[in-house]
């Protein structure tokens, strides 16, 4: 399940569509309802209480190439659905605010051709996570505010590859791990407006450790070994705690830019290993992972063209937590630089409707991998369009 | 700001929304063909290079033999049509083979033979030498010259065509009246490039009888003949690549059935509960068996072990009726086999170097998987049946085995050629087949 870090490890942050059009910066702001998820300190801050809920269509390209093949095998066309609801209610006036995110922050759809050259590595990975997040938010003073949420993270993966052995058919045996999970974690975070103008956010939003218990270990495989096979397995996998510095700027009354440095714990994830119901034939498996700690650093700026329109845009840096010698197919992970740009648009002063698109070129990256030694060359793009709807009460 | 501006600006995302459709780059390859021209690409060889497997020669091993799979890469390159002799449809089953029918209880495997729609099509006794089977005869083009069963000590045999029914198949001649030695026959025709893997059955005739059903062609002869078999394919301007022998003694054909595994079998009997030796007929006599004898895997299909002779004593459990020496290729027997492997493997590292031919070492490269290893994600070993590497008769290879090879002939051509033939992919190709029901 290394997928989960696929596509929002870093803070692809599809969290938001202001944010998202910002570079995914958001940290150090107090722009909307998306403050749940960006920095629970900073909800108290919001002028007006207000709900949203937005969708982005995931659509990622990954190419490989094997090590001196002439081939190049492209992942099929999915397109995952990451969403993402916030609202923030209380009484403006009072310093206690509270605020409800329901977001997808892990998520993907990588689909390769079952018969591809990994196919014993992988051949599809499909996983949704879904946190529920209620959150407190307090104005200490008029500078400096603190709040936090209680994460509840609902996890669905199911994971397909390819068993070498080869069925009547001449085709080869297949495996399919899924299962569900229900974990807890945290978000945390504080805010402050500096007499500079300069406003600070620091977050801090926990690992959260998904628990596949007794997950179905589905083996298609010759009937005179089946029995042989697994049906059960549980696995677990830690979504890494990511602490967060932003800073928002603000050079005219018109215009914010947010940065964001974002630091991610990967450094947990040593080894994905499934434990099986069943070892006759496969014993428990831990292929390592070994990732490293890995930063982004975000930069977004707003300017409210007109009072009915703002227009957005971002850049980004991912360093990948994968070192060498780690790079799987499910997450075809490299150093990635990400494009934003989005627009936002209030027919009154109530409604509003924001699209952002997200443009992520992920380095190309060659390699093998040091357990399944798949050699060959990855490079992806991905392709992020979202809209979301606001109102404000 | 006017709607003129949001037209404007929605356009701008737009353009971004656009170049969606664009998929990932990765750098451009050409390949090329370095100094090697293979335009006409003959294989010559044994049984690995036919695409025997499953202890026969048929359709669909034909089909997945590793030269059929260079000849399909170097078309990329400059490579022109490649035939293989190929079994007819009706007749596809070729000489017929084994098939993996199911697992016993005990996991050891119930194998069978396929006997329909065979390319056999009579037998003749050729005096002084027996009976060889004879197969429908092939009159094509022809570029895999790869017999089953020729040794290199065979190249230069005037009579060779009447005594090997895969070699009678492709001369126009009836068995009995032909005369054209095999290196004749091969280079008959011109050609750019060769492949050469010969060498294999001058020792394993002696240690698939574990030592007493052959003898190994001496080493000097070797040495000689071998140099002078590349010296004539070289000619003024050929190109090509040779490849050392793989060490038999490690195959599941010598590793499958072991003293432990015998021995378990034995115990788990009830008159058996107690044996600890099994006795085995060496050259130098009957002696008590060691973890250091190897026991052929046909040893488990016999169905001896353990059955009383005249005397009322069991096979293999007593001094008085010990496992049979082609059963058994014993420590020395075993040594004698790596003695001559070597010293083979040795002259065709050399023969290569100085003939500025690639090298593939299969012997390196087959070896390898005696530790289990990982090729794309999936576990190959040479471990029999799950092992994907070898076919049922525990010495030849699967289709996955023979890309294995393939990729190794491919990776040795461009390092020695500057060429850049791409490799095939291992993963497109199957281990051992297994039936649909368990039985």
């Amino acid at each position: 399940m290394p997928f989960v870090g696929f596509s929002q490890s870093f803070q692809v942050n599809l969290q938001g569509h202001k944010q998202i059009a910002m570079g995914g910066a958001g940290t150090g702001v107090a722009l909307d309802e998306a403050s749940v998820f960006f920095n629970p300190g900073a909800v108290s801050f919001l002028k007006q209480n207000g709900v949203q809920g937005g969708i982005s269509a995931l659509y990622l390209k990954t190419g490989f190439r094997e090590t001196g093949s002439n081939i190049t095998e492209y992942n099929k066309d999915r397109i995952a659905p990451p969403f993402q609801a916030y609202a923030v209610f209380g009484n403006p006036a009072n310093r206690l605010r509270f605020g409800i995110g329901v977001y997808t922050p892990f998520g993907g759809a990588m689909h390769y051709d079952e018969n591809w050259t990994g196919k014993y590595t992988v051949t599809s990975l499909d996983l949704q996570a879904v946190y529920i997040q209620p959150t407190l938010s307090l104005k200490l003073t008029d500078q400096i505010g603190i709040g936090a949420g209680l994460v509840y993270a609902l996890g669905k993966v199911d994971l397909q590859r390819a068993v070498p052995l080869t069925l009547s058919t001449g085709q080869s045996g297949t495996a399919q791990l899924k299962g569900d999970t229900k974990d807890f974690g945290w978000n945390a975070g504080i805010y402050v407006k500096t007499l500079s103008g300069v406003s600070i956010g620091i977050t801090h939003r926990s690992q959260v450790t998904a628990n596949v218990k007794d997950g179905d270990a589905i083996f298609v495989v010759p009937a005179s070994v089946a029995s042989t096979f697994p049906t059960k397995f549980t696995a677990s996998l830690p979504l890494p705690a990511t602490t967060t510095l932003g800073l928002g700027f603000y050079p005219s009354e018109k215009t914010t830019i947010a940065v964001d440095a974002n630091w991610v714990h990967w450094h947990k994830y040593e080894e994905l290993a499934f434990d099986y119901d069943n070892n006759t034939r496969i014993p428990d498996t831990k292929s390592p992972r070994n990732y490293h700690d890995a930063g982004v650093i975000r930069v977004g700026i707003q300017n409210l063209t007109t009072t009915k329109l703002a227009l957005r845009a971002g850049v980004a840096y991912a360093f990948t937590p994968v070192g060498k010698g780690y790079v799987t197919p499910e997450v075809p992970d490299a150093n990635r630089v990400l494009l934003s740009a989005g627009l936002g648009y209030m027919p009154t002063s109530r409604f509003g409707i924001d699209l952002s698109f997200l443009y992520e070129n992920v380095l190309s990256r060659t390699e093998k991998n040091i357990e399944t030694n798949l050699d060959g060359t990855f490079k992806t793009v991905a392709y992020i369009p979202g809209i979301s709807l606001s109102y404000k009460f | 700001m006017n709607s003129k501006h949001i037209l404007k600006s929605v356009l701008a995302v737009a353009f971004i929304a656009g170049l969606s459709s664009c998929k990932p780059e990765l750098k451009d390859v050409t390949p090329t063909n370095g100094q090697a021209d293979f335009s006409r690409y003959i294989a010559i060889g044994n049984s690995l290079t036919s695409g025997y497997a499953d202890n026969g020669l048929y359709l669909e091993g034909q089909k997945n033999s590793y030269p059929e799979m260079l000849a399909a890469q170097m078309k990329n390159v400059g490579g022109g049509n490649f035939s293989t002799p190929f079994f007819t449809e009706a007749h596809a089953n070729g000489s017929g083979y084994a098939k993996l029918l199911g697992l016993n209880a005990n996991g050891t495997p119930n194998i069978g033979a396929e006997t329909s729609n065979l390319a056999v099509r009579g037998q003749v006794a050729i005096p002084g030498f027996g009976n060889v089977v004879l197969y429908d005869k092939y009159s094509g083009d022809l570029n895999n010259y790869g017999v089953p069963g020729i040794k290199l000590a065979h190249v230069n045999l005037a009579a060779y065509g009447n005594l090997n029914g895969y070699y009678e198949r492709l001369l126009p001649g009836n068995a009995g009246t032909n005369s054209t030695t095999y290196l004749d026959f091969v280079m008959a025709k011109p050609y750019t490039f060769f492949s050469m893997w010969l060498g294999n059955n001058d020792i394993l005739g002696y240690a698939s009888s574990g030592g007493v059903g052959d003898i190994p062609t001496p080493k000097a002869d070797f040495a000689a003949l071998y140099a002078a078999t590349v010296n004539r394919l070289v000619g003024s301007k050929a190109k090509g690549v040779v490849a050392t022998i793989p060490d038999v003694t490690t195959t599941p054909y010598f590793r499958t059935v072991t003293l432990a595994t015998l021995l378990a079998t034995i115990r788990a009997t009830a008159a058996g509960a107690s044996v600890t030796t099994l006795y085995i007929q060496t050259g130098a006599g009957t002696r008590a068996a060691t973890a250091a004898d190897l026991f052929t895997l046909t040893l488990s299909s016999a169905g001896v072990m353990g059955v009383p002779n005249g005397a009322g004593l069991p096979y293999g459990l007593h001094p008085l009726n010990p496992i049979e020496n082609k059963y058994v290729l014993d420590a020395t027997e075993v040594a004698t086999v790596n003695d001559f492997t070597a010293a083979y493997n040795a002259t065709i590292t050399s023969v290569a170097s100085a003939n500025g031919l690639a090298l593939m070492d299969a012997n390196t490269l087959l070896k390898q998987y005696n530790t289990p290893t990982q090729v794309n994600g999936a576990v190959v070993s040479s471990a029999y049946i799950t092992g994907n590497l070898f076919s049922l008769d525990g010495i030849h290879l699967t289709p996955m085995g023979y890309a294995i090879t393939a990729n190794a002939f491919i990776k040795a051509i461009n390092t020695k050629y500057g060429s850049s033939i791409p490799i095939v992919d291992v993963t497109k190709y199957r281990g051992v087949k297994f039936p649909l029901n368990n039985n």
